[in-house]
């Protein structure tokens, strides 16, 4: 499984590459949000997020992975990085030639979020499972790019979700992904 | 973003009806409606996704919940789920142990 993505290739020239490795382009569409630290917060990120998925014309399918990535995300900052004291998470993203990109920005202890990622254990009843980390593997499995750092102190999380289209998945009936002539 | 479920119990079948979108913010009503229904003593636990949209694995948590607390002699199926939805159960590898139904 592929969790680290090195600098894209946006074929933007005059990309500002933001931390983590990313290049994306100083989009004038790029728009940023602020929210509390909170769960009831969850359903603002998913907002944006699946407004700026559409704008970019993400498949249904690649545009409800980026949403569970963020939304797992945002979660695992809430729980595991805040830890119920009260904070901010700022979330901003922009659409590129090639990629849509959604970077979390907040002021917790320095967590990266990898540290957390654990496989479910397939072979382990589910009644006996440790639960811990799953949402973070579904984070990183959903979307094809991720990337963390610590800056001046802030945990700067990158996910990467690129613009092309996308096979079926397995058992997929959706037509609505279909290229239309 | 809104949520619903539904409870309903007849002959010890407990039947929960999701509707909506079941992210962390709501999973706690998830997870209290499989206590109850746990609590009550049923025998089969059949919940209906057709109108869930989304799932993220705080919902997943309540099905974990759910196995724990009915014990592994109860079935649980989770019937209709659309395609992402069923996804995500699959690939958390919960299809092992919970029947994917009509997805």
């Amino acid at each position: 499984m592929a969790i680290d993505y090195g600098p894209a290739s946006t074929g933007v020239a005059h990309g500002t590459p933001p931390p983590g490795g990313f290049r994306v382009a100083t989009d004038p569409a790029a728009t940023v949000i602020r929210i509390p630290a909170a769960l009831g917060a969850l359903d603002r990120v998913a907002t944006f997020v699946l407004g700026l998925g559409e704008r970019a014309a993400l498949p249904a399918s690649a545009l409800y992975r980026l949403r569970l990535a963020a939304d797992e995300l945002t979660t695992n900052i809430v729980m595991h990085g805040y830890r119920g004291a009260p904070g901010e998470i700022t979330v901003d993203g922009g659409i590129d030639p090639d990629q849509v990109w959604v970077r979390f920005q907040d002021d917790a202890p320095a967590f990266d979020p990898r540290q957390g990622l654990r496989p479910p254990a397939l072979d382990q009843p589910l009644a006996e499972r440790r639960i811990g980390g799953l949402g973070v593997y579904l984070a990183f499995t959903a979307v094809d790019g991720f990337a963390y750092d610590l800056v001046a102190g802030r945990n700067v999380s990158t996910l990467v979700m690129l613009r092309r289209a996308e096979p079926r998945p397995p058992g997929g009936t959706d037509v609505s992904d279909e290229p239309t002539e | 973003m809104s949520f619903d479920i539904r409870l309903r119990i007849n002959e010890r079948i407990a039947v929960i009806e999701l509707t909506g979108e079941l992210d962390a913010a709501a999973a706690g009503r998830f997870h209290d409606t499989v206590d109850e229904a746990a609590t009550a003593g049923a025998i089969e636990l059949v919940i209906h996704a057709a109108h869930l949209s989304y799932l993220s694995s705080a919902g997943l948590r309540s099905l974990v919940f759910a196995r724990q607390k009915m014990g592994d002699e109860v079935r649980i199926a989770v019937v209709g789920a659309p395609e992402p939805v069923a996804r995500t159960i699959r690939l958390a590898g919960f299809d092992h142990s919970i029947s994917l139904v009509d997805a």
